[in-house]
């Protein structure tokens, strides 16, 4: 051995970025806010939201009305808190079974590779011939205003981002030097997957099922307003908006609130992953 | 042409022809299940739907039931319903009376021009505002579109519908509410999908525009002794335009769907309109054809994207 | 005497610190200047000063005169104008300085037209004569993506050097490139002053120092450390560190001891008979035939794209071989042949704190962190290092580590896929010492993968050229 390392020099270590920007704390504040209200729903204020009463309609916010009523007399916030529920829970539920078996399913794509990853493949396509939301809207048409229908339409045509991500990324991930280099050295695929995959695609994952909640919030909320998904008097957001549209000149605030009520919540999803795009 | 540029086409048509013939299949299939899921004899409703209800009996219930098949199993019913399918045969509309396809034909022309409309509106918005905030990453532009971009991203199709119809239609009184009498009922619709679209492909444009504009290969067309200009647009452009022609393909999926929800919410005489409505009224002959032609539309317009960007990456790769 | 070019107390700052300067030279019409020194030394800085291409973030003070006129009191947009016509820029990366959609004779011959002035269908010839005269006939039709990084220099060379510019800029113009590649771009370069022009090269080997002669300046960290006459400063360096940027040429290292006699003291540890590798269905050679022993230090050398990673990946147990047999002693498991990679970065997970990926290995083969820890300090780590992640710390430390991780396996065959490409010169003799000391001291045997020969004469105890 020759002289010891006297011009091998020491890099600097790095400055460190603030975990979450500004953008991104505001999503989680507003995410916090919507959970705690869908999952309390209209018991938070201690009001039936189904509860009609013709002599009150139309009426201002007021202590025993918090936001109003709607032209049935119901109690707005209550509906909106229901709504609340419904389209959160959906939305949860439709990521969660879109999303594991949609990544399971990349990871053996990827991993396995030849006829299993041809044959998922060939069935992803085959699910995304069709626009989304044109799937769902069909498949929600086979059973009328039934919340399953929506529900399982919406996981179908989710899983497949999922899919398509997972397997891209750990494609790319398990091609490496690194992961050639782990299993020369005799690591388990158990490691691979914690010290490679995970990791990697880890991010990209959260960011994805965000953007699947908004879009199935949104999708809920198409379906309701143009009258194909759930059905009157289910207090969902689009529906609502359909029932109080008539009513702009009398009471505008009240189309508004459902309007609202949908866009911060996908606002609260997108700002929650920083603003990014979709991976 | 080419021998290579012929192979990429080719796998560019027998791609997307494969896809078509998926979409016909799925929409077939869920059709034919809506079909299924109808409560009450089929026959009868058909029937009805033929003739009218004053002029329907049984008998005509059981000429239809035997021309169509419906005393057979499920699955063969099905076999007869796709066959009907491959034949071009979209039927008649239970609703309307007429055959599906003279509905469809004038529809067609009405969404297309609506698609028409968004895209170009949402170019000129995108395309000042995408380049003007590449050009200077982090600027003040760069910064306020970006939030903008944000905020209408979170702002689901139909609900901009709504707000741009009270704002614009009801109470400024400058554009028509609904329906289609004119130009000017093109504006709000087009302008709905419009800022939809640009709100996520201004970004995407911004970011093939910094990302040409810092690449070696600027320089370098720069320190050889191109002029600015020429850089531009014997370089740049066509760098930068890449990316955002594929990811017009990848926005398909959202005009198509903003189609359906958009005309419903200005009834636009459509086909995304005719086909919420035909869901509404069961009628399901109308949901198939209407369907199927924006399914095959969206297999269409991909296909001019493949196209568009083999026509800009001789690559010769697909997007 | 008129200069062309003309550089007096040149330094370039971000904000109030110092980056790299002053320095001052003068350079006429068929002079050379190198400009030498390792990564970060401030040389790219020195090329983008005189050609107004520095960041914004940065300003650099001084003169610099071309051709008898102030460049620096210049506004922007007049030396712009002098790009391509005055100055030329044989870039660092010619593969990525290439448009990726235009057409290899097209990108040359836009520049004929626009910069030289001429008409399209002298341009068009005058570029058909460019690409005749550099060899590169047959390529005309091509898109960047499909030249070789010798091609797609020599495509930059033409395109840069269309507007007649008597000045050319060639800022590490040898990176990446094989040795029979590198010596063409040398002697491309070495004709510019011989007919008549101006050459500044920077680079941060010494064997094109050498060749190209003339003046140079060593930069180190941004100071200036020695300048003066090439043939005066490699044969008298005044500097230790000029010295030690020249020992570290491998045509200087000291000769390594040839191990002659080991096929009678040591074990055969690896055996390869009548090996046939292909790679996407093409066979790229066969009957490659190794015996391995204990400690032994062999080198394989060839040209890129001969298959050299794909043998290596045959004899890993990564790839099945086409023909032929790859036989492990029987004493051995698995896992004691071992790699190191070409990019240090590419071999380890990229989110992951270095220290987690060794103690997995070291749990997995039961070997004490303490003894983890010994081999590092051996190879020159300090532990601290493995709380960061690969792309925290420097390609020599990475590779480092990788020798470490690789050693806690115990192996007997190392298998080296040009680990020290990518590292500056004096990083990479040192990191190579390390490999002979630790090689001899744990007793396995380490096949070399190299396009330099001199590295391969100096460093194993046989070469094997493939061909």
């Amino acid at each position: 051995m020759t002289d010891q390392t006297p011009h091998l020099t020491h890099s600097e270590a790095r400055s460190a970025k603030p975990r979450f920007g500004f953008a991104q704390l505001t999503g989680f504040a507003l995410l916090a806010v919507l959970a705690i209200g869908a999952l309390g729903g209209p018991s938070l204020i201690g009001q039936d939201p189904a509860k009609q009463s013709l002599l009150s309609t139309f009426e201002s916010p007021s202590r025993s009305h918090l936001l109003g009523t709607d032209n049935l007399g119901r109690d707005m916030a209550a509906r909106l808190l229901s709504g609340a529920q419904l389209s959160l829970s959906l939305a949860l539920l439709s990521v969660i079974t879109a999303g594991l078996p949609g990544t399971l399913l990349g990871v053996i794509a990827a991993w396995r590779g030849g006829w299993t990853d041809r044959l998922i493949g060939a069935f992803s396509d085959a699910v995304l011939a069709l626009p989304g939301l044109l799937l769902v809207l069909m498949l929600a048409a086979i059973s009328p205003g039934s919340w399953w229908a929506l529900y399982a339409g919406i996981s179908l045509t989710l899983w497949v981002e999922y899919f398509r991500y997972t397997r891209q990324r750990a494609r790319v991930v398990l091609s490496e030097p690194a992961v050639e280099a782990s299993r020369l050295l005799g690591l388990s695929p158990w490691v691979l997957l914690r010290r490679h995959l995970i990791p990697e695609i880890g991010p990209g994952l959260l960011t994805l099922a965000a953007f699947g909640a908004a879009t199935a919030v949104t999708s809920v909320a198409a379906l309701g307003f143009v009258s194909v998904g759930l059905r009157p008097p289910t207090a969902e957001w689009g529906v609502m908006m359909t029932e109080l549209l008539p009513y702009w000149r009398e009471a505008p605030f009240l189309i508004l609130q459902p309007v609202l009520c949908l866009i911060v919540t996908v606002l609260a999803l997108h700002l929650s992953v920083g603003g990014a795009r979709r991976p | 042409m080419t021998s290579a540029l012929m192979k990429t086409v080719f796998a560019a048509l027998a791609k997307r022809a494969l896809q078509a013939l998926i979409v016909a299949v799925v929409v077939g299939i869920v059709s034919f299940a809506m079909m299924q899921a109808l409560p009450g004899d089929a026959a009868y409703r058909i029937a009805a739907g033929r003739y009218g209800y004053d002029m329907m009996d049984a008998a005509a219930a059981d000429a239809v039931r035997l021309e169509l098949g419906l005393d057979q199993p499920a699955i063969l019913q099905l076999w007869i319903w796709l066959k009907a399918l491959a034949q071009f045969d979209l039927g008649t509309s239970l609703v309307y009376g007429t055959p599906v396809i003279d509905e469809i034909s004038t529809q067609l022309g009405y969404s297309l021009l609506l698609a028409g409309g968004a895209i170009v509106a949402s170019l000129l918005i995108a395309l000042p505002v995408g380049i003007a905030a590449g050009l200077n990453p982090n600027g003040i532009v760069d910064r306020v579109t970006f939030g903008l971009s944000v905020l209408f991203r979170a702002i689901p199709a139909f609900a901009l519908g709504i707000v741009l119809v009270l704002i614009f239609a009801v109470q400024l009184g400058l554009f028509p509410v609904a329906g289609f009498h004119g130009p000017e009922n093109l504006v709000l619709p087009s302008l709905t999908l419009g800022l939809g679209l640009a709100a996520v492909s201004n970004r995407v444009l911004r970011d093939s525009v910094v990302d040409a504009m810092r690449a070696d290969w600027r320089l370098f067309s720069r320190t050889k002794g191109l002029s600015a200009r020429l850089t531009l647009t014997r370089h740049v452009l066509r760098n930068a335009a890449l990316p955002v022609v594929a990811y017009i393909g990848v926005q398909l999926a959202y005009l198509i769907e903003g189609v359906v929800i958009v005309e419903t919410v200005f009834a636009w005489p459509g086909i995304g309109h005719a086909l919420v409505h035909a869901i509404f009224g069961r009628d399901i002959a109308m949901v198939q054809g209407t369907a199927l032609t924006l399914g095959l539309l969206y297999v269409a317009l991909n296909l001019c994207v493949d196209l568009a960007c083999r026509g800009i990456d001789p690559r010769g790769r697909l997007a | 005497m008129i200069y062309s070019i003309e550089v007096n107390a040149l330094s370039v700052y971000a904000g109030k610190t110092r980056l790299m300067g002053p320095i001052s030279f003068n350079l006429s019409n068929g002079g050379t200047l190198v400009i030498m020194g390792e990564t970060g030394a401030g040389k790219s800085l020195i090329a983008q000063a005189i050609l107004g291409t520095l960041p914004n973030t940065l300003h650099a003070k001084g003169q610099i005169t071309v051709n008898g006129r102030r460049v620096d009191q210049m506004r922007q947009s007049a030396r712009r104008r002098m790009w391509g016509t005055v100055i030329a820029t044989l870039p660092q990366e010619p593969w990525r300085a290439l448009d990726p959609l235009m057409r290899a004779f097209r990108q040359v011959s836009e520049a004929h037209h626009y910069v030289g002035g001429k008409k399209r269908s002298l341009a068009n010839a005058d570029t058909a004569k460019a690409f005749e005269t550099l060899g590169l006939t047959g390529a005309e039709k091509q898109l960047p993506n499909t030249l070789s990084g010798g091609m797609a220099q020599r495509v930059a060379f033409a395109a840069a050097t269309a507007g007649n510019a008597p000045i050319l800029l060639a800022d590490e113009p040898t990176k990446g490139l094989d040795a029979e590649r590198h010596t063409k771009v040398v002697e491309l370069l070495a004709k510019v002053p011989k007919e008549g022009g101006t050459l500044i090269a920077i680079t941060h080997d010494v064997s094109v120092t050498r060749r190209l002669a003339g003046e140079v300046i060593v930069l180190r960290d941004g100071a200036l450390v020695e300048q003066g006459k090439a043939i005066d400063v490699l044969a008298n360096p005044t500097s230790s560190y000029t010295q030690s940027l020249i020992d570290a040429d491998p045509k200087n290292w000291p000769q390594s001891e040839k191990q002659s006699d080991l096929a009678e003291k040591r074990d055969v540890v690896l055996t390869v008979e009548n090996l046939a590798v292909a790679r996407s269905g093409k066979r790229l050679f066969e009957g490659f035939d190794l015996t391995l022993r204990a400690g032994e230090r062999v080198a394989l050398v060839g040209p890129s794209g001969i298959g050299k990673t794909t043998l290596l990946d045959a004899m890993a147990g990564l790839i099945k071989p086409e023909a032929g047999t790859v036989t492990r002693a029987q004493s051995q498991s698995r896992h004691t042949v071992q790699k190191l990679y070409q990019d240090p970065p590419a071999a380890f997970p990229a989110r992951i704190a270095l220290k987690h990926v060794l103690k997995d290995v070291a749990r997995l083969h039961k070997t004490d962190w303490s003894s983890v820890l010994t081999t590092l300090e051996k190879l020159g780590i300090h532990p601290s290092l493995l709380d960061r992640k690969p792309d925290e710390v420097s390609g020599g430390e990475l590779q480092r580590i990788s020798i470490a991780r690789a050693l806690t396996v115990g192996p007997k065959v190392l298998l080296a896929d040009e680990p020290t490409s990518r590292l500056d010169p004096i990083t990479q003799r040192d990191t190579l010492n390390m490999l002979e000391t630790m090689a001899a001291a744990e007793n396995f045997a380490v096949v070399l993968v190299t396009h330099d020969r001199q590295i391969a004469n100096k460093w194993a105890d046989r070469t094997i050229i493939l061909t």
